[in-house]
């Protein structure tokens, strides 16, 4: 068998595993994908409502902007989602990273395969509401502009990365801690502010928005929202976002392996 | 041929927090946290050859799972080297784990929510076995456990002894030929825990695997191993097989009379030292090299009509045993060479 045919069925029957784990909790997926929805709609509704009071724009975002803005962060915010810092302190801290190690196979592997069953599996799904909604709600429809949604693919990619191994490295931390997840709840109660996930950055305050941009957040969900949608799609924006992306998904990459090296001969194999 | 397994001056000392109990004491540890080295595992060097049987024997903490983990290459030693398989298990990579097999009794790799089939299907595309392979080893292993109207069953719904034989099923698919298996009949009723142990040796008479278990069942060890490795506080305390280890600690064998009429404890106590005598039983106790003899003696002399002969309960050898190394002072440690893994 050749490695590229080795890693198709390794990929292949760990996401075939993942959705079969998923078909046995329906109502689980229900739950999660409604809290998925619930923030922006939350989010929406305010600025709606704003807007409304201001005469129709906030600092120049009009009620249509607020609604495309919102339909595309709850897309990109579920096919960006990675939990896999929880997955990993509990691996850790009930003793089942023991036989992950055990096997010829690199846990993260396990770990990336669950987040594309999972964004495939909400991320349809909540396409599927926007398309609905965009049959009765004609504002919230994109123009069609291939290029662009082909950027936005790219980005919402390389977002879902920096997402994936900024989560991962620091559920790594369980094997220093059982604190790591306290670190990631931290971490994502500030990137609901500062990844434009409650508001676009340009509403937030001056240095609010600025701090932002030195941070990884904004790369992960309100570049990706701004390619979607077709705001500031300017070419030195879009290579700015670009080159914030790689960079940023090089660091996340590199703490990983970092955190995994030292981890594995710090780890205390707990739990039998 | 190599060893299929070698562990030399393996050492793994922890570091691990203390604190005085009570709120003044986690308050205390919050600004000066305090720390003690344990030593769990120190200086164990030992040798098993392919196809062996090799139990740990010790108390709770005494190092076994520690150095079984060390083995499987999960935990970095302190100090020491060790040889798995011809490899290093902390760099020897999937070649290494291709070899091995790992089965902890008190954990499960089965997937919680679903049939063991599909935990099954998903190790044959980890480990990469090919189809031919894995559809007879499958079936050996179905046959051999007795997991045919199991498959379908989801995993959380099999009782504890169905979960390990599926468990088993699941860890020896790629046809591992060294088996770490840790406490593999916990909790499990007599018939399961007697399943298990045939199965474990028809698995190595089949493949010629060499197994390596720790289990607090000594019908376990003696059922399974031909030789044990005893440890208590991280040190090895005795490497041999269990009827040496017997022999060591217990230098006499009990030999149960059935007296005959008028026999008394004069002419008894010419065999051996009466441990008890109460018409018409007694006992005795004689040198273990000459109960055989002692016993044609008895029945020759007339004053019995029957004997026996009884080994002492292998549980109180061990307990000597580790009574005798309680009462041995340790010698000092010498300095420890530290590693450098490379992950």
């Amino acid at each position: 068998m050749s490695t590229a045919a080795l890693w198709a069925r390794r990929y292949g029957a760990l996401i075939r595993a993942a959705w079969l784990v998923d078909l046995q909790y329906r109502a689980d997926i229900a739950l999660w994908l409604l809290w998925g929805i619930i923030e922006p709609a939350v989010a929406l509704g305010i600025w709606w409502s704003i807007a409304s009071a201001a005469g129709g724009d906030v600092d120049g975002f009009t009620q249509l902007d607020f609604a495309r803005y919102f339909f595309a962060v709850t897309l990109i915010n579920q096919l960006t989602q990675a939990w896999d810092a929880w997955s990993i302190d509990h691996w850790v801290a009930e003793g089942e990273m023991n036989y992950r190690l055990a096997r010829p196979l690199n846990p993260v592997h396990e770990a990336i395969a669950d987040n594309l069953a999972y964004k495939a599996r909400t991320g349809t799904i909540v396409l599927l509401v926007w398309l609905l909604a965009a049959w009765f709600w004609p504002i919230v429809r994109l123009p069609v502009h291939p290029r662009r949604w082909l950027l936005a693919a790219v980005a919402i990619v390389l977002g879902a990365a920096i997402r994936f191994f900024n989560g991962f490295a620091i559920g790594l931390l369980a094997f220093w801690t059982t604190r790591a997840t306290s670190l990631i709840e931290l971490q994502m109660a500030l990137g609901v502010f500062l990844s434009g996930q409650i508001a676009p950055l340009d509403l937030l305050p001056h240095p609010v928005a600025v701090i932002a941009h030195y941070l990884w957040f904004p790369y992960v969900i309100a570049f990706p929202v701004s390619l979607l949608t077709g705001v500031g799609d300017s070419a030195s924006s879009v290579a700015h976002g670009f080159i914030g992306q790689i960079v940023w998904l090089v660091v996340w990459w590199g703490a990983y392996r970092l955190v995994w090296r030292r981890g594995l001969v710090r780890y205390g194999a707990v739990g039998g | 041929m190599s060893h299929a397994i070698t562990a030399q001056d393996l050492s793994k000392h922890y570091r691990v927090k203390v604190r005085d109990p009570g709120l003044r004491g986690a308050l205390y540890a919050l600004v000066s946290p305090r720390y003690r080295d344990v030593t769990a595992v120190d200086r164990l060097s030992f040798q098993i050859e392919h196809g062996e049987i090799v139990a740990f024997l010790g108390p709770n903490g005494a190092g076994k799972t520690t150095t079984l983990k060390m083995l499987t290459g999960l935990l970095y030693p302190t100090a020491g080297t060790v040889t798995v398989a011809g490899c290093n298990p902390w760099t020897g990579g999937s070649a290494f784990k291709s070899r091995i097999t790992l089965v902890l009794g008190n954990k499960q790799q089965l997937l919680w929510d679903l049939p063991p089939e599909e935990t099954f299907r998903l190790n044959k595309a980890i480990y990469g076995i090919p189809t031919e392979v894995y559809e007879a080893q499958r079936t050996e292993l179905v046959d051999l456990l007795g997991l045919g109207p199991l498959l379908d069953t989801p995993a959380r719904q099999l009782s504890l002894g169905e979960r390990m034989k599926c468990e088993l099923a699941a860890a020896l698919l790629h046809r591992p030929t060294i088996l770490m298996l840790d406490e593999p009949t916990l909790g499990l009723d007599v018939t399961a825990q007697d399943a298990i142990r045939r199965f474990l040796l028809d698995y190595r008479a089949r493949h010629n695997a060499t197994m390596l278990l720790t289990s607090h069942y000594m019908a376990d060890i003696t059922a399974l191993a031909s030789r044990v490795l005893m440890i208590d506080r991280g040190r090895l305390l005795f490497d041999g097989s269990l009827n040496a280890l017997v022999a060591r600690t217990t230098p006499l064998k009990r030999i149960e009379l059935t007296l005959a009429e008028g026999a008394t404890p004069e002419q008894i106590a010419r065999f051996g030292e009466i441990h008890h005598f109460e018409f018409p039983h007694a006992t005795i106790d004689v040198p273990r090299d000459e109960a055989t003899r002692a016993s044609a003696r008895i029945l020759m002399s007339g004053a019995v009509v029957d004997v026996s002969i009884q080994d002492p309960p292998i549980e109180d050898a061990i307990r000597l045993a580790f009574a005798e190394a309680a009462n041995t002072e340790r010698p000092p440690a010498p300095p420890l060479v530290p590693l450098v893994p490379r992950p």
